[in-house]
């Protein structure tokens, strides 16, 4: 009988475990889908980027760009070209990211006004893209393999059903020690991520405000990041955004920096 | 009413005993609705222009109050251990409640920007985790060196003091704040020594030190004051009555104080320490008066009567000056100075009224038996009579040597007035051996200094701020102030822009100047904010909108007088330089908030000063019905008050906040005496007719409760001499300063101007008196 209660113990802890495994897979794999669909949405694309930085005060500073992107292989490289209009102080000045999926991103900026190249080092991803509440990270794409997925019950978002995800770093990080991702069962799209603080604060919140559906692609096209420790909060939107529209490699260099390729930015 | 309020004292003790009880249990009962407020910007009102501009300046950059903490050891602070052990403090100051972990300065916590490898760029943490090597620790000194943002305020040239810059939520914290960092240094600091600096922090601390220090400085005066009337009348019983109307009379006025929804600010806190001798001075009138008029007659009831008939007009007069003196602060432009003095006024009419009703009360409830024994006991021979009475017969021989001294001091006194130097700097409301003192002298002799202003530089509208007239307009009022040694460093948004535009080219040092075009200055700030360096950093010296700059300046010294004359300087640059048309430039932060507050401060105090001295005068001519009288009265007070003001002056000692709160005080004391001398001179005159006999009597009766009183409340005092707070020193010594001054005053000037013009002053009473000629007898 003893053993009959041991053997049958065993039997239910296999099982629990082969579930909690195939549960991490899943969580994981959600992720990495999102990823795909939220950053490696079509071979590239381009897109009139408006920014609004608001602070904790409701006062709003703008920046405007046209972004290009390449990719090199779904979930490998990307190459980003950034020409900015506004605030019109800085119009001309063009910014370029290599962003590597697996080591460190290299970036240069070319300051019109003193008619210079120059590379920037980029060791913090978790740094301000542009003074904005978004960091280059978000901007790029954190890589769903340095964090480890779990599976939280399933939710809603804005009434549509989604895969929770609780995601911590693997190496201690000092952008968040733990993020909840709300993933649209659909389209993979995430509608809600939370950020928090090694206290189990939160931090910050991402959500998707706007998704509209762009050449058969469906994409978020507003989404706004508020930071609740500064009370700051920047919404972005996407126009005028196309896919696979065979942007050539030679216009991510330095040349185009300088002068920038006219038959995508106007 | 005196007769009334008498009678029924008289006539049902245990009543107003018990009346006054539950009064008093009443307001005794609002003490745990007390609220305390250590917040040293609640001395200016809510809406003074300075305050407000301040309040707004720091919410524009996002600027908050700061702990500094200064590690500075002399063989060298920049070695490896040092630094990883300031690495771990500064990690362990994030945990702290309060302080705002992403506007910390620390090695640990500032960025570089440099040249990175591949001529690129690079924005990285100073001290990005614990280093191993000496070369490290150099290089990290290197870097603060050659960063015009960072140079002298994170560490000094020499490498032998480096500091740290905590920001904290509200300055109410650092005291708390304060405490907790000194537990971590202890913890991990090795070696070097340790300080911690800062107005927020003395201003805090002093607050709560205060306080801590009234709780055992007002028992310890009331215990003092209570020992010194036991020998003086050697009665437990009869002194019972002064120390119960005191109690009573702080209870009442600090209890309509919290009533009234007002909260206790360290001024507040000094309420009972005022109340406690004002309170008792009344008692021992009465009490002196009981034992010479029951000694006679042995009736207690009769002596009771006799006591307060002969006592209501001076007390009421005595006790209503010094009331006017405390009201009179109500017309300074400092709330918390306007409650002391409100509530001390109050408190002083609520000791009046008690020693009236109380006193009576008492002195029915004690046996016959007991007054018997009290009436027996008699100083007239002890030292203090022998005293009196050598103050008696130099009076008389010396008249007119004792009338030209008090001339020649009133003319020495008016020129120590004139060297009195107006200066405060909370920090040194801390004696000198004080860590927080201490701290203040290392930190200020190494570093640019513990004491930030900010100079807000306003344009008329967006991205203005950015136009190279603007810029430069700015960086030559910081050339201009660095001239100026006390400025440690000034820290502004040309810095910046001149930084990142050397670190993009190259490192090149020709390009450390600023850019010719607005385009070019805002594309280095725009570097600034794209190149991953906290944007927050940036908006500490700019606003978002470009329309406003923020100059840090960092001085060494947060006197008053120093921090003037760098505000004067500033004011004759813009005087020959006048700024790019439609900007404005104005002083903020705590050192240039204390200057606007003294100022306020002086000036109010000087205007409370002379609409009391002008209440009292007009009270005394009414009380003496004699214009004469009315002057004679009010010497005293003056010589009092000038010559402790005078000697302020001479000794140097700067006229600060304690100081001038102080000159009600003296005003309202030194009063007492005068109206006590001078009221009984005559009611003995007017009885008497014989200034002789007047002369002589003066001196025994109100001379001895006048001499007591001096004692009482000058010997009561000396505990605060001891404190370690310097503004307890001072109202300590004024005390002691006040009641020997006026006290001698009262008895050699006035009994020396009798004297002399005795005919005039005491004119012959027809009306009682037939025989005119031996009133005139030389006394």
């Amino acid at each position: 009988m003893k053993r009959y209660t041991q053997i049958m113990l065993l039997a239910v802890m296999a099982l629990l475990v082969r579930n909690l495994a195939v549960k991490a897979q899943d969580a994981t794999e959600i992720m990495k889908k999102s990823h795909m669909a939220y950053y490696y949405a079509g071979n590239d694309g381009a897109a009139e980027v408006t920014m609004r930085l608001i602070d904790k005060k409701g006062g709003e500073r703008i920046r405007e760009f046209t972004m290009l992107r390449i990719d090199k292989a779904d979930g490998g490289d990307q190459k980003y070209y950034t020409y900015f209009k506004k605030p019109s102080d800085v119009s001309r000045l063009t910014f370029m990211v290599y962003k590597s999926a697996t080591g460190n991103d290299q970036r240069w900026i070319y300051v019109p006004s003193i008619d210079l190249v120059k590379p920037i080092s980029a060791d913090d991803k978790n740094s301000s893209f542009v003074g904005s509440d978004f960091t280059y990270e978000d901007v790029s794409g954190r890589h769903w393999t340095e964090d480890n997925h779990k599976s939280l019950p399933d939710g809603q978002i804005d009434g549509k059903a989604v895969y929770v995800i609780e995601s911590v770093p693997k190496k201690p990080y000092k952008g968040f020690a733990k993020s909840i991702s709300y993933i649209d069962k659909d389209t993979y799209l995430p509608l809600q991520e939370e950020y928090f603080d090694d206290k189990g604060e939160m931090i910050r919140r991402l959500h998707a405000d706007k998704i509209e559906v762009i050449d058969g692609i469906p994409t978020v096209t507003v989404r706004s990041m508020e930071n609740l420790k500064k009370g700051s909060k920047t919404i972005v939107e996407f126009s005028k955004i196309t896919y696979n529209v065979g942007l050539k490699d030679d216009i991510f260099t330095e040349r185009y920096l300088k002068t920038p390729p006219h038959e995508y930015i106007k | 009413m005196k007769k009334g309020l008498t009678n029924f004292s008289t006539k049902h003790p245990w009543l107003v005993i018990s009346l006054a009880v539950l009064i008093t249990a009443f307001f005794g009962a609002q003490f745990p609705k007390m609220k305390i407020d250590t917040d040293p910007q609640n001395m200016l009102k809510k809406d003074e222009p300075v305050r407000v501009f301040d309040e707004q300046t720091k919410e524009n950059f996002a600027l908050h109050d700061f702990i500094a903490v200064g590690v500075i050891n002399d063989k060298g602070a920049f070695t490896p251990d040092q630094l990883n052990r300031i690495y771990k403090i500064t990690e362990e100051i994030e945990k702290i409640d309060g302080v705002i972990v992403d506007d910390i300065l620390a090695p640990s916590t500032v960025d570089d920007i440099k040249q990175g490898a591949g001529n690129a760029i690079i924005i990285e943490p100073l001290m990005a985790g614990e280093i191993s090597t000496q070369a490290e620790a150099d290089y990290i000194l290197s870097r603060i060196k050659s960063n015009p943002v960072l140079r002298g305020k994170l560490a000094s040239d020499d490498g032998k003091a480096i500091a740290l810059f905590i920001p904290i939520q509200s300055k109410d914290m650092s005291n708390r704040i304060a405490g907790e960092i000194t537990t971590i240094t202890k913890q991990y600091g090795g070696g070097a020594k340790y300080h911690i600096a800062g107005l927020p922090v003395a201003q805090d601390s002093f607050g709560a030190q205060m306080f801590a220090q009234m709780a055992y400085a007002a028992p310890a005066t009331f215990i003092i004051i209570f020992l010194l009337l036991f020998l003086f009348f050697r009665n437990m019983k009869v002194i019972i009555a002064p120390m119960v109307v005191a109690i009573m009379a702080v209870v009442w006025a600090m209890g309509l104080l919290i009533l009234t929804g007002n909260t206790v600010h360290i001024m507040a806190s000094m309420i009972p320490i005022f109340l406690i001798p004002i309170a008792v001075l009344n008692s021992i009138y009465i009490i002196s008066e009981f034992h010479a008029h029951y000694k006679k007659n042995k009736h207690k009831d009769a002596a009771i009567r006799h006591s307060i008939n002969e006592l209501f007009v001076p007390m009421l007069f005595v006790s209503s000056t010094a009331a006017v003196g405390f009201l009179a602060l109500a017309v300074t432009p400092i709330p918390p100075v306007q409650v002391f003095g409100i509530f001390v006024g109050f408190g002083t009419m609520v000791a009046w009224f008690l020693s009236l009703a109380i006193n009576p009360a008492i002195g029915m409830l004690i046996s016959e038996k007991t007054l018997h024994r009290f009436a027996e006991a008699d100083d007239a021979h002890g030292p203090l009579a022998r005293l009196l009475h050598f103050l008696r017969d130099y009076s008389a021989s010396h008249n007119k040597g004792i009338i030209a001294t008090a001339m020649a001091v009133v003319a020495i006194s008016a020129v120590g007035l004139s060297l009195i130097v107006v200066n405060d700097n909370p920090v040194k409301w801390f004696k000198k051996s004080h860590p927080i003192r201490q701290a203040d002298v290392a930190m200020n002799e190494h570093l640019a200094g513990t004491y930030m202003n900010y100079l807000v530089f306003a344009t008329s509208g967006p991205d203005e701020i950015k136009s190279p007239e603007a810029e430069s307009y700015i960086e030559g009022m910081q050339r201009e102030l660095e001239k100026d040694p006390i400025v440690g460093a000034t820290t502004g948004l040309p810095d910046i822009v001149k930084k990142v535009r050397y670190e993009l080219f190259g490192a090149d040092k020709s390009k450390m100047s600023l850019p010719k075009s607005q385009d070019e200055i805002a594309q280095m700030l725009f570097m600034f904010e794209m190149s991953g360096g906290n944007p927050d950093d940036l908006f500490k010296f700019v606003t978002r909108d470009y329309d406003q700059a923020n100059l840090w300046v960092q001085l060494r010294n947060g006197d008053n007088q120093a921090v003037s004359k760098v505000i004067a300087r500033a004011d004759q640059y813009m005087a020959k330089n006048p700024p790019p048309t439609g900007m404005t430039v104005q002083w903020a932060g705590l050192p240039y908030v204390n200057v606007v507050w003294q100022k306020l401060m002086v000036s109010g105090m000087r205007e409370a000063l002379f609409i009391a001295f002008g209440i009292v005068f007009l009270m005394m001519v009414t009380l003496f019905r004699s214009l004469r009288w009315g002057l004679i009265s009010m010497l005293p007070l003056t010589i009092t008050v000038m010559a402790i003001y005078a000697f302020i002056g001479f000794i140097g000692k700067p006229y600060d906040m304690p100081i001038s709160v102080l000159s009600s005080l003296t005003l309202g004391l030194s009063v007492d005496f005068a109206i006590q001398f001078i009221q009984r001179l005559r009611t003995i005159y007017s009885r008497t007719h014989d200034f002789k006999q007047s002369y002589h009597d003066i001196f025994e009766g109100v001379g001895r409760a006048i001499a007591r009183n001096v004692l009482v409340v000058s010997v009561g005092f000396v505990p605060m001499l001891f404190s370690s707070l310097v503004p307890y020193v001072t109202v300590g010594a004024f005390f002691l300063a006040i009641m020997l001054v006026s006290g001698l005053v009262t008895m050699m000037l006035l009994p020396a101007i009798a004297k002399t013009f005795q005919k005039s002053l005491f004119p012959v009473m027809t009306k009682s008196d037939k025989q005119p000629e031996t009133t005139h007898q030389v006394a």
